[in-house]
């Protein structure tokens, strides 16, 4: 019993400091004048995912989340970041115009459906989750399940990172003529 | 099939393949090439013609009636109508005309036609033409005449308007088809009265028995086709306008054979007419009134043509006259001769204005007579032959006409009058042009532009037709004397009994007081414009009336064509402006500023697609979320 | 299921697709544009692995390792649209390209 609830502290503890540095630095992002930051921001957002994740028994997920998220796709974007070069911008100056007004209300807008839908409609169905096994998130589990019932995702998928790495390629190459040959937009 | 419809189908197609071959070889064929193919066409459709003829001669009357179906065209509930072609003496007698005259005015454009850029076009025409009139005349059933009757139609306003780049040609065509129009109505009327009361439109039908009603409605509008298509009163004022085609059209179509129809048309359906027998005393009249009025009018005319043009209204009034009063055997043989002994005059006055630099007026010719000695003598036999003088053709046929008038009671004279005072008129308007033309001492006109045949293949093409006519012009009337020897008359029999037998001293008073006319026209002629004796009488009011040819055209103008152009306009500012072109208008701006404000949506800025895309995932959970 | 329930992981969920959406309608580099629009992908990559554990169904772990490596790719495609247009010398400004204008 004690351990229980030790433990149900535990949980709670690192839940509570997950969560936050979750939705913190998800409004870093986006607050963010120098993309570098909003990057690393990303980053640490990434970071605490995993370790939600972890809290929910899916332990392959986060594995995967912490190396090709945060290791490969980030360190990507960290490298074009670094290659455009510094842009800032600031997102709120020049005052309210219609767009950002109707932008925030669109997100208030999800954020309140979103509490409303789970608080009140389906709250009665999420209060028991069922037991799960030991190994529910284990590479295993999740390696059985894509070669058996969902094979065909797995190979589309494997196609569409394929399509992305030729585009990739084929969008970064240089191009044969003299530069500043197309007038800009 | 019998050697007889075989005759028959190959002198229906034969010009009609011309005709396709010539449209589709365009320029590889070379222009005087598809001459010789439209002439050899034709004679080769002579020559169908003429085997179904003897195949014809060697069986006995009434085994001389035959139908040939290719196909069956239409096939409707209880209505049918076949591709047929009839093979009886009519159609066989019309169909060696057409394809015989037809064949020597084709060769005889060969050489009127040459060096012409559209020669190609024109032969192609004249093709069609000839294809057209054989399948009115041997149409088996009344919805094939129809086609025929329309497509003539068609290739007479192709040919008016060939030389399109005159405005006056194009005026021509257009008056001449929308005449033509009006006669195509009626018969249309005509014919859905006897699809209603005979269920078909086979030759059959013609000899059943109608109430009085029916058959006078179907009279009068086969009559109203007849009247319009052979230019006759009311419907005359097209033929003179139609000169403006080349002059072989003029002497195939508005002489030979086209303006002939209507006579064939009131035979063929002669069985009705003789149930109305009111209506067919109409055409009769009419046929006398044109007559009479197309003499007067010749009698003033300047153009060489546009003369020859009322000598054909005229002489086709004869032949009406005498269909009207059913001696239809008459009428035919008077327009068999009048075919030949008319393209004569036509093919003649042709090398008569290709000799003077395509000069018309007559008043700029004279003293031709010693330049084309052989044209004149041409010209003379066609003029005696139209005036009726023995031995020439149109004696034998037209006195025979005349005689027939004699057996029709009170009225019957009436016409008669009428017919000897057109004799008279015929030989003075006839002979004023001969003289005029090739009479006299040659004018400074002719002195200055004249230049004389060659000896070429034009040439020979514009000599041999014209030969082969005169002779036909002479010998032609010799296929029958009524009452000594009528071949003509017992050929037809099975196809139109005539209803009207003159007696021999019927036919003999009439036959010498026409002669007497005749003659007594060619005098005054001579003393006025031959030997230049009298003084011509200048009548001013006569004159002008004549001039203006009884003020026909300015009656229609006022009748009919000024009230449709007024309300034509008065629809178009009234009715179509704002209504219709306004309304259409409005709306295609209408949907344009619509078109105007939505395009502000697309602003082309990412960010505000992104936000519409947001908006509507809000609105729609809303929605989801509360019908759950 | 120890610690909070199913409810309060959904609800940060929620909240990350938001605060994604905000930043993918607020910002104007398209880097940052992309940035946003990955959070607004874990958020509901979090949603997905949420359900899963709740209903003790894998299919959810599936869902949401394809929408990663989804993500990867256009990710990848994107910025390489971004490296072409800067080589381009265009300026990086969501507002300033719109010649789809109509």
């Amino acid at each position: 019993m004690l351990v229980a609830s030790v433990g149900n502290v535990l949980v709670w503890a690192v839940w509570i400091v997950a969560a936050f540095a979750c939705l913190g630095s998800g409004v870093a992002v986006v607050s963010f004048s120098n993309p570098f930051y909003s990057a690393l921001a990303l980053i640490g957002n990434l970071g605490s995912l995993a370790v939600l994740y972890l809290l929910l028994s899916s332990e392959f997920v986060a594995a995967a989340q912490v190396l090709v998220y945060a290791g490969a796709v980030m360190v990507m974007f960290l490298f074009v970041i670094a290659y455009v070069g510094p842009r800032t911008e600031s997102p709120w100056a020049g005052g309210p115009s219609w767009q950002a007004v109707g932008a925030v209300l669109a997100a208030a807008a999800l954020l309140v459906e979103i509490i409303v839908v789970i608080g009140l409609k389906a709250g009665g169905r999420l209060a028991h989750s069922h037991h799960v096994s030991g190994s529910f998130g284990s590479p295993s589990y999740v390696g059985r399940l894509f070669l058996s019932d969902h094979l065909l995702a797995f190979e589309i998928t494997s196609i569409v990172l394929l399509v992305a790495a030729i585009g990739g390629v084929i969008l970064g190459a240089h191009s044969r003529q003299a530069a500043g040959e197309v007038p800009p937009l | 099939m019998t050697v007889a419809a075989y005759g028959a189908w190959i002198c229906l197609l034969s010009p009609l393949a011309a005709a396709g071959l010539i449209t589709l070889a365009g320029g590889r064929l070379s222009r005087r090439g598809s001459g010789y193919l439209a002439s050899l066409a034709c004679f080769v459709a002579f020559g169908g013609a003429l085997t179904t003829f003897i195949s014809l001669l060697g069986r006995s009357g009434s085994q001389r009636t035959a139908v040939s179906t290719a196909w069956t065209w239409i096939s409707g509930g209880s209505y049918r109508s076949g591709f047929e072609v009839m093979i009886d003496p009519l159609s066989v007698f019309m169909m060696l005309v057409v394809a015989g005259v037809g064949a020597l005015i084709v060769a005889y454009s060969i050489g009127y036609m040459d060096g012409d850029d559209e020669e190609r076009r024109y032969f192609a025409y004249m093709s069609l033409f000839v294809f057209s009139m054989l399948l009115l005349v041997q149409g088996g059933n009344l919805l094939l005449l129809l086609a025929g009757w329309g497509m003539v139609g068609l290739s007479s306003y192709l040919l008016i308007g060939f030389w399109h780049d005159r405005p006056s040609a194009i005026a021509a065509a257009k008056k001449a088809f929308v005449m033509n129009a009006i006669g195509d109505a009626t018969m249309a009327l005509a014919f859905f009265l006897l699809i209603k009361k005979a269920g078909s439109l086979d030759f059959g039908i013609l000899g059943g028995e109608y109430s009085s009603t029916v058959a006078n409605l179907v009279a009068l509008g086969l009559l109203g086709g007849a009247v319009a298509k052979s230019a006759q009163l009311p419907l005359q004022t097209w033929l003179p306008d139609a000169m403006e085609g080349p002059t072989p059209v003029s002497a195939l179509i508005h002489a030979a054979t086209m303006v002939t129809a209507g006579v064939y048309l009131i035979v063929r359906t002669h069985a009705i007419f003789e149930q109305a027998p009111k209506v067919a005393d109409l055409a009769a009249g009419l046929g006398a009134g044109t007559l009479l009025l197309a003499g007067l009018i010749a009698l003033v005319q300047v153009d060489i043509k546009r003369v020859i043009a009322y000598s054909t209204m005229s002489q086709i009034g004869y032949m009406f006259l005498g269909v009207g009063l059913g001696a239809y055997a008459n009428g035919m043989f008077h327009l068999m001769t009048h075919a030949f002994f008319k393209a004569l005059l036509f093919m003649a006055a042709g090398i008569v204005i290709h000799a003077l630099a395509a000069e018309q007026d007559i008043r700029k010719m004279g003293g031709l007579r010693r330049l084309m000695p052989r044209t004149y003598l041409a010209f003379l036999i066609g003029s005696l032959a139209l005036v009726g003088i023995f031995p020439f053709a149109g004696f034998f046929s037209k006195d025979s006409i005349l005689a027939a008038a004699m057996d029709h009671g009170a009225y019957g004279y009436i016409l008669w009058v009428a017919g000897l005072a057109g004799t008279f008129l015929t030989g003075l308007y006839t002979f004023r042009l001969l003289f005029l033309v090739f009479w006299g001492e040659p004018s400074p006109f002719v002195r200055e532009h004249f230049h004389a045949l060659k000896p070429d293949v034009p040439g020979v093409s514009l000599a041999a037709p014209v030969a082969v006519l005169a002779v036909l012009s002479v010998i032609g009337g010799w296929i029958q004397w009524a009452p000594l020897w009528h071949p003509v008359e017992t050929w037809l029999q099975t196809v139109a009994e005539p209803t009207v037998s003159p007696t021999s001293w019927q036919e003999a008073v009439s036959s010498i007081l026409a002669l007497l006319l005749g003659l007594g026209g060619i005098s005054l002629a001579f003393l006025y414009y031959g030997a230049r004796r009298l003084a011509v009488p200048r009548f001013a009011f006569p004159q002008r009336v004549l001039e203006h040819k009884f003020y026909f055209d300015e009656l229609y103008d006022a009748l009919f064509y000024r009230p449709a152009v007024w309300s034509a306009k008065t629809l178009h500012r009234w009715i179509e402006g704002p209504l219709i072109s306004d309304s259409a208008r409005e709306l295609g701006d209408d949907a344009r500023d619509l078109g105007g404000l939505v395009s502000h949506l697309q602003t082309g800025l990412l960010r505000t697609y992104a936000l519409a895309i947001a908006s509507s995932v809000a609105v729609l959970a809303i929605v989801f979320v509360a019908v759950k | 299921m120890m610690g909070p329930g199913t409810a309060w992981y959904l609800s940060v969920a929620g909240f990350l697709f938001a605060v994604g959406s905000l930043g993918v309608l607020l910002r104007r580099n398209p880097l940052i544009v992309l940035l946003s629009l990955e959070i607004m992908l874990n958020g509901a990559n979090l949603a997905l692995i949420t359900f899963a554990r709740h209903l003790d169904n894998g299919d959810g772990q599936i869902f949401a390792l394809a929408v990663m490596a989804v993500a990867a790719s256009e990710v990848v495609v994107g910025l390489g649209l971004i490296v072409a247009l800067n080589r381009k010398r265009v300026p990086l400004d969501v507002d300033r390209l719109s010649s789809l204008r109509g």
